[in-house]
């Protein structure tokens, strides 16, 4: 039989609770170790114990990370999933269940490895057989795939970080599963990991905890936060980072961290630390952000520098909030009742989550006002290669703000509204400072900051406000391309669908399409994202919700001519992009606009 | 033309930092004229004047509604955030934990404070943040003309409509509850003893709440229980003009001698019952002061003076665990770790 070699998708499904995610975390990094390029999705429930839970781990020699199309091997560790779980297989695929689990194998068309966990379990510990149960299927799957002993073991080592108990432990139970498969079973399968070299050493980290590195590099002054997946870990991140850098000697912090009573509130937090000369931020996600609506009109018209992750999951409501999308795109874009547009950064990367960490604070202070950083669960929450992270190419960037009295007095005329520079960015004062001593408002105002109802005042501070963030369109991370000669069709994507465009640009070529790609990094969008579109015959808007939500702003921003030659293709069914699906829509989608 | 004799100056007088009056002061009122409010923007100048407190480095914050105003009519040269409704104290939160230096006074209402941001009021307390919390208190949403407030009698009868029939919440007994470290009531009428408050309040290292019954002038027409109806009655032509709004002087001074009561007429005709609590009480006995509140409750009045006070509570920047000096003071390159340190990172997570 020819072998399949660092090609296909292992599926596991478990409860949540029962220890899974440490064993499905040690399979991915062992494969990791072995320079096999993989990656993990978790499928998680909105549940702290008993439910299902999917763990996804993908080998791909192409680099794809995205979930594949389809699963090559299953393993069967949860009797709720059971039948569900079997019944969408296809035929030839690798099943390895647990034979204590009461349940019966309802396929003959498929390559069957009965193990007996819980038993083998139990024989280590009776009372923490659930427990071990899980990493007997790691040690079968090591034992049939052929993973090296000693990434296993290191893995393990790494998993446990110091543990002795839990480090034996889990090396015996690994121990027992390769046994058992090894004087039981006989491979009947294709599926086989070769190690490959590594070319430059890589690390697995999570976007939440490169985003907290990021912010703590930012010099975050206060974290107020209200915990909601899938934004916590975020918050926390930079909790388990002040003692190591953002601690004196005499355990002094020098970043405050309140947990706030709701999202409200932490908007408001954040929006003082600014008023008050500070580095504020917070964490969250969509439902955070809708409660946070009226402080962000506040933070754009008074124009106080404030940093909002938004770590998306699936909505309207409480959606599912243990689901990926890319669906807060306008409500981040155009935030808040009136006229208002904010900016946007949009990392596709664990690297982009660390640099934006930092340059958003830069951000907020040179244009006052809220900004927003658009991540997604997918990227936050599961774990991407990493390169290392680069220390930041530039000193913090503070603003126009005026802190001494010399530089204050040689202003020929100062107000906290007035466009000195023509650029929409006015100078401010500190409170505490004396200098120009006002009463911030988020009613209307003149350029001295005084309550103003005149049509006026009103019309120019807009006008300025609209100078002010559209102007800032170039100053944002540019878009990435990578662009076709031919220029037939371009793609322009955000995101976390990174990790997914490069198996649906190979899908398209495959059918002979030549296909650009162009991955928007910022609202408002670089003038660069127009010339892409110009450049090409046509292009599509791939996102990952309903609605089509970047496209919309696309058309609503794009010249006239322009707009017929962009297409939408948007959907989301809640897991992370799968390429096939986008790559049939997109077809789909060039074929009607050939008509 | 003959030049009039000019009037030998009067000295100005100053205080301990050599600055006058005039320094505390700030914009024109713009609120119903008489309006206790306006009463109150005058002791918030004096008792910042008097206490010696650097103009500049007080932080005027608010919500939104009359008293949320208040901040442009007073203490000129500080800066201030007329925020959203009933979120003061959330951005005053923010505020406080980048600059602890600063003096925070808050002005909010009973809109502001028992409805639509009791939650904030609430926590604010419950972190002991160090500001002055003054509620202006008039039972009643002035700016959108007169609807009930959650602090406004059971009996309360507006202009139009049904009398209120639910039940008030009463601030300093909830404060007490949560464990505020200082707790007064007062009276806008009241300058002696609320300015003595107020003093008594910046000075607090915690949340000091003030409770400042302020009765509105042009929406407080009430004549059901503890209150008389005779100025409604005798205008009531003017009265059912919406939009004309009665001019009236500020309500008298009162001061109400410890452990006695007064009765003081409103410019509608209606008499609230003011006591000063006894010099007896004991402020730092919880359970003394609610009682004090039910029982002025049960007899119709309202009692006032120092209800509650505990200087043993760590205040919020003792429990962030701070830097010594504020954290705007701390420089940039101490506010980023070095290169050194992410090489460090680096290198653990490539291990």
């Amino acid at each position: 039989m020819e072998t399949i070699a660092n090609d296909f998708t292992i599926n596991i499904a478990t409860a949540n609770g029962t220890g899974s995610q440490s064993a499905n975390l040690i399979l991915l990094q062992s494969l990791f170790e072995m320079g096999v390029p993989v990656s993990g999705k978790n499928m998680f429930p909105s549940n702290i114990s008993g439910l299902p839970t999917w763990y996804i781990v993908r080998l791909s020699d192409h680099g794809y990370q995205a979930p594949g199309n389809r699963t090559h091997i299953q393993v069967l560790v949860n009797p709720a999933t059971w039948h569900e779980d079997l019944e969408s297989l296809e035929p030839g695929s690798v099943v390895i269940w647990n034979e204590n689990a009461k349940m019966e194998m309802t396929r003959d068309d498929v390559i069957s490895y009965p193990v007996p966990m819980s038993a083998l379990a139990r024989k280590i510990n009776p009372k923490i057989a659930k427990l071990v149960t899980n990493i007997i299927y790691v040690g079968v799957l090591a034992e049939l795939l052929g993973i090296d002993q000693d990434e296993l073991e290191a893995a393990v080592a790494k998993q446990f970080k110091g543990k002795t108990t839990a480090i034996e432990l889990n090396i015996t139970a690994l121990g027992l599963g390769r046994d058992y498969f090894k004087e039981n079973l006989s491979k009947s399968d294709p599926y086989v990991v070769e190690k490959r070299v590594i070319e430059k050493p890589q690390f697995f980290i999570d976007g939440n905890e490169a985003a907290a590195l990021g912010c703590i590099y930012g010099g975050v002054q206060l974290l107020a936060w209200y915990p909601i997946t899938p934004s916590s870990s975020l918050a926390e991140g930079i909790i388990n980072y002040i003692p190591q850098l953002r601690t004196d000697d005499d355990g002094k912090a020098n970043c405050a961290v309140i947990q706030a009573e709701d999202e409200l509130a932490a908007a408001g937090m954040v929006l003082g630390a600014g008023w008050a000369g500070g580095r504020g931020m917070t964490a969250t996600s969509g439902p955070g952000i809708s409660l946070m609506q009226e402080f962000i009109g506040l933070g754009y018209f008074a124009e106080i520098p404030s940093v909002f992750w938004d770590v998306v999951r699936v909505g309207p409501s409480t959606g599912l909030p243990t689901r990926t999308q890319q669906s807060d795109i306008t409500m981040l874009y155009e935030g808040s009742h009136g006229d208002t547009q904010h900016i946007v950064l949009i990392p596709g990367t664990v690297e982009e989550c660390f640099e934006y960490g930092w340059r958003a604070f830069d951000y907020a202070e040179r244009f006052q006002t809220p900004i927003f950083v658009l991540s997604d669960l997918d990227l936050g929450m599961n774990r991407w290669a990493c390169d290392g992270f680069e220390y930041p190419d530039q000193d913090m960037d503070r603003g126009k703000v005026v802190r001494e009295r010399d530089v204050f007095e040689a202003f020929e005329e100062f107000g906290r509204y007035l466009d000195v520079d023509g650029d929409g960015i006015p100078y401010r004062t500190l409170p505490g400072s004396g200098m120009d001593p006002i009463l911030y408002r988020g009613t209307g105002h003149n350029t001295k900051g005084v309550y103003s109802e005149k049509p006026h005042d009103y019309y120019e501070l807009m006008q300025r406000l609209k100078r002010k963030i559209d102007g800032a369109r170039d100053e944002l991370p540019a878009p990435i391309l990578r662009e076709e000669e031919e220029c037939e069709v371009g793609i322009i994507y955000l995101g976390s669908m990174e990790n997914t465009i490069q198996e649906i640009d190979d899908m398209l070529e495959k059918t002979g399409l030549k296909v650009s790609q162009c991955r928007v990094r910022a609202l408002p969008m670089h003038s660069e994202v127009e010339n892409f579109i110009r450049r090409h015959e046509v292009t599509i808007v791939l996102e990952i919700n309903r609605d089509g939500q970047l496209y919309g702003i696309l058309r609503k921003e794009l010249p006239n001519d322009l707009i017929t030659k962009v297409r939408s293709v948007a959907y989301s069914d809640g897991i992370p992009p799968r390429a096939q699906i986008y790559a049939d829509r997109i077809l789909e989608t060039l074929k009607e606009a050939e008509k | 033309m003959s030049e009039r004799p000019k009037r030998a100056a009067r000295p100005v007088k100053l205080n301990v930092l050599n600055e006058p009056k005039d320094s505390y002061t700030g914009g024109k009122s713009s609120l119903c004229p008489g309006c206790g409010h306006d009463q109150i923007s005058n002791v918030i100048i004096s008792a910042a004047w008097e206490n010696g407190i650097e103009p500049h480095r007080v932080a005027k914050m608010s919500g939104i509604g009359c008293s949320s105003k208040t901040p442009a009519y007073y203490l000129g040269q500080s800066h201030g955030f007329n925020t959203v409704h009933g979120r003061m104290p959330s951005v005053t939160t923010g505020a406080y934990a980048i600059n602890k230096d600063l003096l925070y006074i808050g002005v909010s209402g009973d809109g502001d404070s028992a409805s639509i941001g009791i939650g904030q009021l609430i926590h604010a307390i419950r972190r002991n943040m160090d500001m002055v919390y003054i509620v202006e208190n008039n039972g009643v949403y002035g700016l959108t003309k007169g609807q009930y407030s959650a602090t406004a009698d059971i009996g309360s009868k507006k202009k139009k409509g049904a009398p209120n029939k639910t039940q008030p919440i009463d601030l300093c007994a909830l404060a007490i509850n949560l464990g505020c470290t200082f707790v007064a009531r007062s009276f806008s009428g009241s300058k002696k003893q609320l300015g003595a408050l107020l003093k008594a309040a910046m000075s607090h290292k915690g949340f000091a709440l003030i409770d400042v019954i302020s009765p509105c002038v042009t929406f407080n027409n009430n004549d059901e229980s503890m209150r008389s109806y005779g100025y409604v009655k005798e205008n009531e032509m003017t009265l059912h003009m919406a939009d004309y709004i009665p001019h009236f002087n500020p309500v008298e001074e009162i001061e109400v001698p410890d452990g006695h009561f007064r009765d003081i007429t409103l410019h509608d005709g209606s008499v609230i019952r003011l006591e000063t609590i006894s010099a007896e009480h004991d402020p730092s006995n919880a359970v003394a002061a609610l009682t004090a509140l039910h029982e002025a409750e049960s007899s119709q009045k309202h009692v006032t003076g120092l209800l509650y006070f505990d200087s043993s509570k760590p205040s919020l920047a003792e429990d962030l665990g701070l830097v010594d000096s504020a954290l705007l003071d701390v420089p940039n390159d101490v506010l980023r770790p070095s290169r050194e340190s992410l090489d460090k990172i680096n290198a653990a997570l490539h291990s």
